[in-house]
């Protein structure tokens, strides 16, 4: 016979056992202690709707025993009680009670400050459910998205007659919480089940069992877990048929172990043949009363029906005696068990998260207690787009003595009392004063009665509604959550294995891996200053822009003179926004056909794209903007040999006649077609060579073949911040800020002074009447500088090092920084602590270009 | 939030393809005075509002609509 482990007692496991019933049928009646005051909890609502028998299985907390199927080999714990749930040391706070009224915490650790991280810590230790496991690895769950014209929520009657109407107007998805007919009770339920579920297969419903809806967002949209998926379900309607249970009572001694409700009962003693006790009385005001009795006996419990007002039930370990205030009269009863059907409590909490017209509901959820005709016929309604008569329930009788009202979180009559006396007059802040509806089962049991309370109490409509409803309906796991779409996606260049063979670090650069170093940076820079270099620059944003509005377009956005660069031309491009700040900055190359081809930072090729596309579309101009960032790959050959290196692999002709500074041609290097552009960011002669990516790996090998003649390394990313800062080229956003104008960073050269028009012109006429405040400066150092250090004058800060390098090209420490100016005036001379660092002209190396334009 | 935009090429697509590209304001203002109101306030609508859309996990393409900025809803 199968068997399980509950806190290492053996239980044996019959055909169809839940975790809960192969332990009750094996005498267990304490599954848990409660949150604050430690009361022994049993097994109340028995269909997984409150918080009671939380168990751990296998080392995952807070799973529900009574819907969690027993498997054999599981290692199921009880997660409250010290040493043990069934012998409990703080069930002496159950005693205290009265030392601990609502919001205590809030009240008695107050004074003195100090005693407060004491007494939390205490607390915390006390209360709480299960324990986190720390080493385990968290599971990811796969997500999947689906778009489905119907959501049905919930396989019973309702749900599967509508769901069976909407698949003859389109694709239906039904997701149900536990199995088909799994709950169903009696014969009449599941024969209809049974039906409708042939007529919803037949139809081409497509049915997810054990898939239960945790939250419904605007679109509708849905999230839907299930054992080993999370379903993202947008739909053009949802139809919620969750049912209803019981109403939770309110009484002294509501909360005993083998109080129940009645058809969490019934499927015990229905479905698992396990007798809830021998004697049990049955209070009933709902017409299922007969039926939970039946239900009862074929387990073999002796029952009694009653109706009326459940006074009080007495008991210590459990249930043993019932006053009910009957029609006749006041009645006692001896029993070991108390089943309630007092009125019906929706599954409505998917419904109170939405507001969406296309979200309906259809059977007990809206009608709650309707029969099988009923429901079946509210399901088909709702389907067929009618409305479905909302039935409330009975309005509940407020209760009159103590009792718990939150079981999740220990909350009592009396505490709501108290509450309300306090000047907590409203159902949201009785609750977050009370924490009534916090707990793990989220007020599936409690929210009524607290806006009932409210409601007593004489709130006015606007503080007596129910309280807000949001995800999850169900606790999904960590791993739940995680998993999915939250991946980020590295991109890699076609020369990425090379570098690794090369030995390079990998660095991420925002999206992109890129080689850091080969391993001697100082080296690198050397390379490119004294011989030559590559480096793989194929993260540029690389743009075809072409179509009859090509030129108009960009010499409306940007403010160079597009107009102004001759076909075999480029030109250094700053792209503004409407602030007039520094968005990007790139190339802009002339092709002579009316074509251009832009690249921009490796960082801002989608934002560049974008924005583009928005000014194309915004001034109806027509333009092919083809993203070639990823086809092309871009190699970049830089250093005094770089012609030398391609005269070796190319018959074209490159001297600065053909491929003039800053311009670019189409040549062939060792066999590869590339677009050669000369530009000058290391500021050495250099030719970014733009191919198809499907030959960079040629390409990559024949220049280090070819330029070991000159020996050849190639450069990472920590030689290039070296490199650059030497020109002293910025790196947008490392040395600039979000509300930086050209101005600011000594890029007014840029801007086309007579043009009458581009994005950002406007800002600049005025910010060009404002005084300038801050500024970017080249710096020089006298001993070693720290990036990020602020720059101070007499001990007050007025800048900060946003790039620094000790430089061999340019003789020493030397960097890039913000200065404020003074009363008007920019400081020449600051300390950034120990360092004294002096304002200096840029670029710090060949200040007259003439290297890179040899 | 999950929402279902319409775009001209793809259809109604999940809103979490898009990136959302502010209210829709004019391209240029006749003097430098206006410029700062075109450029830095909004008009912060409760209610409907046209707005540019970008389905940037889609075809590329920009999406002038109208939203309820109370409701969500997206009405063309």
């Amino acid at each position: 016979m199968p068997v399980f482990r509950l806190d290492g007692r053996r239980i044996d496991i019959l055909d169809g056992d839940t975790v809960a019933a192969a332990a009750y049928r094996a005498g267990v009646r304490t599954f848990s202690r409660s949150l604050k005051v430690h009361r022994r909890r049993g097994l109340y609502c028995g269909t997984g709707d409150c918080a009671n028998c939380l168990v751990t299985v296998d080392g995952l907390p807070g799973e529900r025993a009574c819907v969690t199927a027993a498997l054999d080999g599981m290692r199921v714990e009880r997660e409250t009680g010290w040493p043990s749930a069934d012998r409990d040391a703080l069930a002496i706070n159950d005693s205290l009670h009265r030392l601990m009224p609502v919001g205590f915490y809030y009240k008695v650790f107050a004074r003195p400050r100090w005693l407060w991280p004491i007494a939390e810590r205490v607390i915390r230790r006390a209360t709480g459910t299960g324990t986190l496991p720390l080493q385990a690895a968290a599971q990811r769950t796969p997500t999947r998205f689906v778009r489905a014209d119907t959501l049905v929520i919930g396989g019973g009657v309702a749900g599967l007659a509508a769901a069976a109407i909407a698949a003859a107007d389109g694709s239906v998805l039904l997701a149900d919480e536990a199995g088909l007919g799994a709950a169903a009770t009696d014969g009449p339920t599941r024969a209809a089940i049974a039906r409708l579920t042939d007529e919803a297969r037949a139809a081409g419903v497509e049915i997810l069992e054990r898939h239960a809806a945790i939250g419904i967002y605007e679109g509708p949209a849905a999230a839907v877990l299930g054992p080993e998926e999370l379903v993202e379900v947008e739909a053009e309607r949802v139809i919620v048929a969750t049912g209803a249970i019981e109403a939770h009572g309110v009484f002294p001694g509501n909360d005993l172990p083998g109080v129940w409700l009645g058809r969490g009962a019934a499927r015990m003693a229905a479905l698992n043949g396990v007798p809830i006790g021998e004697r049990a009385v049955v209070v009933a005001n709902t017409h299922e009363g007969e039926q939970v009795a039946a239900a009862l006996r074929t387990a073999g419990t002796d029952v009694t029906l009653v109706t009326g007002r459940v006074l009080e039930a007495r008991g210590s370990r459990q249930v043993a005696s019932v006053t009910v205030l009957t029609p006749e009269g006041r009645r006692a009863f001896a029993c070991d068990a108390l089943v309630l059907s007092l009125g019906w409590a929706p599954r409505d909490t998917l419904l109170r998260m939405t507001a969406e017209p296309e979200v309906v509901a259809a059977g007990d959820v809206v009608q709650p207690g309707c029969t099988l005709e009923e429901a079946e016929e509210s399901g088909r309604a709702a389907a067929r787009g009618e409305p479905v008569q909302r039935r409330d329930a009975d309005p509940w009788p407020v209760a009159e003595h103590d009792g718990y009202v939150c079981v999740c979180e220990d909350v009592s009559m009396h505490d709501l009392e108290q509450a309300w006396d306090e000047g907590w007059t409203s159902s949201e802040i009785l609750k977050r004063y009370t924490t009534a509806t916090m707990g793990p089962c989220q007020g599936a049991l409690c929210s009524r009665h607290l806006a009932e309370h409210a409601t007593a109490k004489g709130a006015p409509p606007t503080a007596r509604g129910r309280t807000t409803a949001r995800p999850p309906v169900r606790a999904p796991r960590l791993g739940d959550l995680i998993g999915g779409v939250h991946e980020q996606v590295a991109r890699r260049t076609a020369l990425q294995d090379r570098h690794v063979a090369a030995g390079a670090r990998i660095d991420h650069s925002g999206v992109w891996l890129r080689p850091g170093t080969y391993g001697d940076a100082d080296a690198e820079i050397r390379a490119v200053r004294e011989r030559v270099s590559v480096m793989d620059v194929s993260t540029l944003g690389k743009f075809l822009v072409a179509g009859r509005d090509a030129r108009t377009l960009l010499d409306r956005v940007f403010p160079l003179d597009v107009g102004s660069i001759a076909p075999g031309r480029a030109r250094y491009l700053l792209a503004l926004d409407e602030a007039g700040y520094v968005m990007d900055d790139g190339l802009l190359a002339a092709l002579g056909d009316g074509s251009y081809y832009l690249t921009s930072t490796s960082g801002g090729a989608d934002r560049m794209e974008a924005w583009l596309r928005n000014w194309a579309d915004r001034l109806s101009l027509h333009v092919h903007l083809i993203d070639q960032t990823a086809p092309l790959g871009a190699i970049n050959v830089a250093g005094p040999h770089a012609r030398d290196l391609l005269a070796t692999l190319s018959d074209d002709d490159l001297s600065r006649a053909a491929i003039p500074y800053p311009g670019h041609a189409d040549i062939t290097v060792g066999g590869v077609p590339c677009r050669a552009i000369a530009v000058g960011f290391v500021g050495e002669l250099s030719y970014e060579l733009h191919h198809p990516r499907g030959r960079s790996v040629e390409l990559w090998d024949a220049l280090l073949g070819g330029g070991a003649a000159w020996g050849i390394r190639p450069h990472g990313l920590d030689a290039l911040d070296v490199l650059r800062l030497e020109k002293g080229h910025v790196y947008l956003a490392q040395d600039t800020m979000p509300d930086d104008h050209p101005a600011k960073l000594g890029l007014g050269w840029a801007i086309g002074s007579n043009k009458d028009e581009f994005v950002g012109k406007r800002a600049l006429e005025r910010m060009d009447a404002l005084p300038l405040e801050r500024r970017l400066v080249g710096l020089r150092f006298d001993g070693a500088p720290q990036r990020g250090h602020p720059l101070a004058v007499d001990g007050a800060i007025v800048g900060r090092i946003t790039s620094c390098a000790v430089s061999e090209a340019a003789g020493g420490p030397i960097g890039l920084g913000w200065l404020r100016a003074i009363d008007g005036i920019f400081p020449d001379r600051l300390r950034a602590g120990d360092v004294t660092a002096t304002v200096s002209a840029t670029p710090f190396y060949d200040p007259e270009g003439v290297r890179l334009r040899a | 939030m999950s929402m279902l935009v319409t775009c001209p090429t793809c259809g109604r697509r999940p809103s979490t393809e898009f990136s959302f590209g502010g209210e829709l304001r004019d391209v240029a203002s006749p003097d430098t005075a206006s410029d700062f109101a075109r450029v830095y306030l909004r008009e912060n609508t409760a209610g409907s509002q046209e707005e540019r859309w970008f389905h940037l996990l889609g075809c590329r393409r920009w999406v002038t609509l109208t939203r309820d900025t109370g409701t969500n809803r997206i009405e063309a």
